[in-house]
C-alpha cells in the first residue's frame, strides 16, 4: 500500500475514534482495525511496536476502567460498593470510592477502547510507513512539524527495542521485573531516546535536510498576523452580534494572510523527487476517499450531526445501532483486500541484532 | 587552505571547563589528517566547529573564529556548510532516514531541488567513488555495519562537499568492516583530492595515509607529522610500539614498511621467554552442540564451547557470526533449540537472574542501563540483587569507584562511565565473566584498565570469555580463541598458536619477529 493510502486509513481510524461514542460502532472499529493490523506487512521491529504500542493499549484501557472504579458517584445501577474517602471542601471537595455503578463501568469502557484503537492505529502506520515516506507528504509549510514526527516514526522502534534491552539488562542484574522497577526501564529507555533523538536530528541537519528557504518579512508578517486575526473574528462573532460583519472581515483577512503565507513558503522552498511512488487507481482512489470519509466525520461530529452517540449514565439502555454510524468504522477494514493480494515484504531485517525474548 | 582555526576555545552550555582550548590551526586543501586523543578530548567538539554544528546545534560559548572556505562557521548555517563541510558520525544507524541506499544518497539533493538527471549523475558517482553500485536498490536495514557506514558517506559526498569529516566511522565495526571503509576513505582521498579530517581510535590503517596527525588531549590541540605523533602517543599502532622498543629510525607504520626498511634488525630482536601457560583449575561451563535460531535465521550452528578456572576464552568473528548469541545463550536471554549446557558440571538454572549469579554478562553499551543518580546507588542495586555479593563500599572499593560514589553516573566521562557499568553488571563478582565488545569506541586507558581487571580476575580462579573485535586485547589477555564465522565454529586454539606467525591469525608482532606477539614480547 502507498503511503498516502496508508496516511487515509489512519486518519480514519483516528476521526472515526475520536468522534463516536457508540460501542457497537467502537466494537466494530476495534475489529477492523486489529484485523489490519495482523494482514499489514511489517518487519520485526515494527510488529514489535505493534506489540508494545497494543500491550500499552490494553493497559491504558483497563486504567480508564479503574479511574472509573475509583471516581465513582453516578449511574443507578450499582454493582458494589467500595469505601468511600472525602476529601475537605477547602481542597476541592473531591470524593473517591463509593458505589460502583455499571454505567461508570461502561463509560471508562468506552474511553479505553478509543484510546486502544487510536493507539493500535499508529503503531500499524508507523509500522507500515517509512519515516521518509511520511516526511514527504509533509506540505513545505509544515516541514519543521513533520520533521518532529518523522524523527517520532524513526525513533519509536529503536526505543521500543532499548526498552527490550532493558528488560534483559535488569535480568543480569539480577532483577526480576516488575511494576516496582519500571522506573529501571522507562528512566533509561526516555534518556536513550531523547539522546538517539538528538544525534539523528544533529545528523539531518550536517546533511543540510531541511533546509529552510529565506522567508521575506512580508509572508512572515502574515504568518504573524493570521492567529490573532482570527482570535479577533471568533470573538466579535460571538459577543458582538451587531457587528458580525467586523468579525467576518477579520476573519476573511485571517484566512487570506495564512493562505498567502502558505503558499509562498511552499513556492519558495522547492524540492525535486528521484522517484515517484507507485500507486495504482484502486488504491489511489481508496485512499483519497478515505481521507475524504475522514474529514467528513469530523465536520459531521463538529457540526452535531453524529449518528447514535451512547450515553450510559442516561438509564444504561441498550446502544442503538446506527447503520450511519457504523458505515464509516466498518469502511476502516478497507486495506483488507488489496493487503490480501498485495506482495509483502521480508518480515526479517538482517540488522535487527536484538532478537525477542524467549 | 580550505579552513582555519584562529585561537578558538570552545564550552558546552553545562560546561565545567573548555571543551577546546585556543586552538590555531591551518588546514590547506587536500590534506589527509587524522585526529586522535582520548576518549571525550575533545575530538567530536573539534570535528563539529568545521560545519557548525558546535556552537549551532550544541549552544555553549564559542571565542575565536573558524572559517571553512571563507565562511565563518559560528555565523553561517550549519544546513549552508553542509555543500562545503560534509560529516559523517560514529553510527551508521542514527544518521539515515531512507529506507532504500538511492534514496537515502538523494535526500540531501531532492531538499536542494536538484534535477532528476543531475541528481542521477551525482547519485552514480557517489556510488561509484565507495564502490557501492551493487548496493543501489538494497535496503539500509539489509546491509552490514560496513555497507552502511560506506552509504553514510555516499550520502554525505552526494552533494559535493571539499571537506570530509568522519567522527570514528569504524568504531562500530569488525575488522573487516573498517578496513572497507578504510579503503573507501583513501580511495576518495587519492582519486578526488577530497581534504579529510578523521578521528579514529583504531590508526593501524590509517596512520599511514595521513599527512598530518592532530592530536587532542583535554582540550589542547597540537598537529605533528604523521612519524613524529607516532613515536610519541601511547595508542599508536602495534607495528609503530614494536619500532619504537627496537628505536627502529625512521618509524616504520605498517608491517610491510617496517619488512622492506628494517628487515636486518628484525631479524636479529630477541624475545623474552613466554611465561608458562596459567595453570587451570576445574570446569566452569561446558557447552555442546548449541543451535540457536531467530525464526529462520540460524545464529549458532552446533558450537561446543569449555572454559576451566583460570582461563581467559577470546571469541573472535565478524559481525552476525554468533559471538553475542553465544553469550546470550550462555546466560538465558536467547534459549538454544538444540544442544546442552553445563555449569561447573550440572546443568544451568532456568532463569536469567539465576543464571547470572554464576555467568555475569556485560552486554554492549552497558552503560545504557544506568539510571540511578549515584554511582553507589547503582552498584547498591546490583549488590542487592545477589546474597552472596559484597558490600556496596566494598564493591566501590574493588572497582576504584570509591572516589566516584556520589557522582552522577551522566556527568561522568566516557571512560569512567564505562567503568561504572561494567562494575554494575559485574559488582556481584561472579566466577565466570563473559563480555560483549567491551572496547568498542574505548580509548588505549579504558583497554589497558579493562585487560588488567580481566587478568587478574582470572589469576584469582575465575574464567573469562570476551566476544571481541579487538584482537589486540585478545592477543593480550586470552588463553584460548575461539573463531565464529556464520554461526560455527571455525577453530579453538591456545591463544600463542592463533596469534602467532604460523597461526590464522598472525598479530603485527608476529608477522615480524618469529616468537613474538606483543609488542612487548621483543626486548629492547
Amino acid at each position: 500500500m502507498s503511503t498516502v493510502a496508508w496516511a487515509g486509513w489512519v486518519a480514519l481510524v483516528m476521526a472515526v475514534a475520536l468522534t463516536t461514542t457508540n460501542p457497537s460502532s467502537l466494537a466494530i472499529l476495534l475489529s477492523a482495525t486489529v484485523l489490519v493490523a495482523i494482514a499489514a506487512p511489517k518487519t520485526e521491529r515494527a510488529g514489535l511496536g505493534i506489540r508494545y504500542l497494543a500491550l500499552l493499549g490494553i493497559g491504558l484501557f483497563a486504567l480508564s476502567i479503574g479511574v472509573a472504579v475509583i471516581n465513582t458517584g453516578s449511574g443507578d445501577h450499582t454493582l458494589f460498593t467500595l469505601p468511600r474517602l472525602d476529601a475537605p471542601e477547602q481542597i476541592g471537595g473531591l470524593s473517591v470510592g463509593g458505589a460502583v455503578t455499571a454505567e461508570a463501568l461502561v463509560g471508562g469502557a468506552i474511553r479505553g477502547a478509543v484510546i486502544f484503537a487510536v493507539l493500535l492505529g499508529f503503531a500499524v502506520f508507523s509500522g507500515a510507513v517509512s519515516p521518509h515516506a511520511a516526511l514527504r507528504l509533509a506540505p513545505a509549510v509544515l516541514f519543521h512539524s513533520g520533521l518532529a514526527v518523522t524523527i517520532g516514526l524513526a525513533l519509536l522502534p529503536a526505543t521500543l527495542t532499548d526498552i527490550q534491552r532493558l528488560r534483559e539488562m535488569q535480568a543480569l542484574r539480577g532483577r526480576r521485573g516488575g511494576v516496582r522497577e519500571l522506573h529501571a526501564l522507562v528512566v533509561p529507555a526516555v534518556m536513550g531516546g531523547l539522546d538517539r533523538a538528538m544525534r539523528f536530528a544533529e545528523a539531518m541537519e550536517a546533511r543540510g535536510y531541511a533546509a529552510p528557504p529565506a522567508i521575506p518579512a512580508g509572508t512572515r508578517l502574515a504568518g504573524l498576523a493570521a492567529a490573532p486575526l482570527l482570535v479577533a473574528a471568533t470573538w466579535v462573532w460571538f459577543y458582538y452580534p451587531e457587528a458580525r460583519w467586523a468579525g467576518a472581515a477579520a476573519a476573511a483577512a485571517g484566512a487570506i494572510a495564512i493562505v498567502f503565507w502558505g503558499w509562498d513558503i511552499a513556492r519558495r522552498h522547492k524540492t525535486t523527487r528521484l522517484t515517484v511512488e507507485h500507486e495504482p487507481p484502486a488504491l489511489f482512489v481508496a485512499g483519497r476517499v478515505s481521507l475524504a470519509l475522514a474529514a467528513g466525520v469530523v465536520v459531521a461530529a463538529l457540526a452535531g450531526w453524529a449518528p447514535a452517540g451512547y450515553n450510559p449514565f442516561a438509564g444504561l439502555a441498550v446502544p442503538e445501532f446506527s447503520a450511519a454510524g457504523a458505515a464509516p468504522a466498518f469502511a476502516a477494514a478497507w486495506p483488507l483486500p488489496f493487503l490480501a493480494f498485495s506482495e509483502t515484504r521480508p518480515r526479517a531485517e538482517a540488522s535487527s541484532s536484538v532478537p525477542s525474548l524467549p | 587552505m580550505i579552513a582555519t582555526l584562529d585561537r578558538v576555545s570552545y564550552s558546552y552550555p553545562a560546561g565545567m571547563s573548555p571543551a577546546l582550548r585556543d586552538v590555531t590551526l591551518t588546514l590547506d586543501e587536500g590534506r589527509f589528517a587524522i585526529v586522535a586523543g582520548p576518549s571525550a578530548g575533545g575530538k567530536s567538539t573539534f570535528l563539529r566547529l568545521f560545519n557548525g554544528l558546535v556552537p549551532q546545534f550544541t549552544g555553549g560559548r564559542l571565542s575565536g573564529r573558524a572559517t571553512v572556505h571563507g565562511r565563518d562557521t559560528a555565523r553561517t548555517p550549519t544546513r549552508a556548510l553542509a555543500l562545503d563541510a560534509g560529516m559523517v558520525f560514529q553510527d551508521p544507524e542514527a544518521q539515515s532516514i531512507v529506507e532504500v541506499v538511492e534514496d537515502e544518497i538523494a535526500f540531501a539533493l531532492e531538499q536542494r531541488a536538484v534535477p532528476r538527471p543531475d541528481m542521477r549523475a551525482r547519485i552514480d558517482g557517489a556510488l561509484r567513488s565507495l564502490a557501492i553500485e551493487h548496493l543501489r536498490g538494497r535496503r539500509l536495514a539489509t546491509l552490514s555495519g560496513g555497507e552502511r557506514q560506506r552509504v553514510a558517506i555516499a550520502a554525505v559526498l552526494a552533494p559535493g562537499p571539499r571537506l570530509l569529516l568522519l567522527d570514528e566511522p569504524t568504531s562500530q565495526l569488525d575488522p573487516e568492516g573498517a578496513a572497507l571503509i578504510t579503503t573507501a576513505i583513501a580511495r576518495l582521498h587519492r582519486e578526488q583530492g577530497l581534504t579529510t579530517l578523521v578521528a579514529e581510535h583504531r590508526l593501524d590503517h590509517l596512520l599511514p595515509l595521513a599527512d598530518e596527525a592532530i592530536r587532542i588531549t583535554g582540550g589542547a590541540v597540537a598537529s605533528l607529522p604523521p612519524r613524529r605523533f607516532a613515536l610519541e602517543y601511547e595508542g599508536a599502532p602495534a607495528v609503530v610500539r614494536l619500532a619504537r622498543r627496537l628505536a627502529l629510525d625512521p618509524v616504520p607504520l605498517t608491517v610491510a614498511e617496517a619488512r622492506a626498511g628494517h628487515a636486518a634488525s628484525l631479524a636479529h630482536a630477541r624475545v623474552r621467554p613466554h611465561p608458562p601457560p596459567p595453570t587451570t583449575g576445574d570446569e566452569l561451563i561446558r557447552a555442546e552442540g548449541l543451535t540457536l535460531s531467530y525464526g529462520s535465521l540460524p545464529a549458532l550452528r552446533g558450537v561446543d564451547l569449555r572454559l576451566r578456572e583460570g582461563e581467559t576464552l577470546a571469541i573472535l568473528g565478524p559481525n552476525g557470526s554468533g559471538k553475542s548469541s553465544l553469550l546470550r545463550a550462555i546466560v538465558g536471554v536467547a534459549r538454544p533449540q538444540a544442544g546442552s549446557l553445563r555449569f561447573r558440571g550440572q546443568p544451568p538454572p532456568a532463569s536469567t537472574a539465576e543464571r547470572s549469579a554464576f555467568a555475569g554478562l556485560v552486554p554492549q553499551e552497558p552503560a545504557l542501563a544506568l539510571y540511578h543518580p549515584t554511582v553507589a546507588a547503582e552498584l547498591a542495586t546490583s549488590c542487592r540483587s545477589r546474597p552472596a555479593a559484597p558490600a556496596t563500599g566494598e564493591a566501590l572499593a574493588r572497582w576504584g569507584l570509591t572516589t566516584l560514589a556520589e557522582r552522577d553516573p551522566r556527568d561522568l566521562s566516557a571512560g569512567q562511565q564505562q567503568r561504572v557499568a561494567v562494575a554494575a553488571m559485574l559488582a556481584h563478582e561472579p566466577p565466570v565473566w563473559l563480555l560483549d565488545e567491551p572496547t568498542r569506541g574505548a580509548d588505549p586507558a579504558i583497554r589497558a584498565w579493562l585487560a588488567e581487571r580481566l587478568r587478574a580476575h582470572a589469576a584469582g580462579g575465575g574464567g573469562v570469555i570476551l566476544a571481541t573485535h579487538d584482537r589486540e586485547l585478545a592477543a593480550r589477555i586470552a588463553t584460548r580463541v575461539l573463531r565464529l564465522d556464520g554461526g560455527r565454529m571455525e577453530f579453538d586454539l591456545p591463544a600463542r598458536d592463533a596469534f602467532g606467525s604460523g597461526g590464522p591469525l598472525p598479530t603485527p608482532a608476529a608477522q615480524l619477529v618469529a616468537g613474538a606477539i606483543l609488542p612487548e614480547d621483543v626486548l629492547p
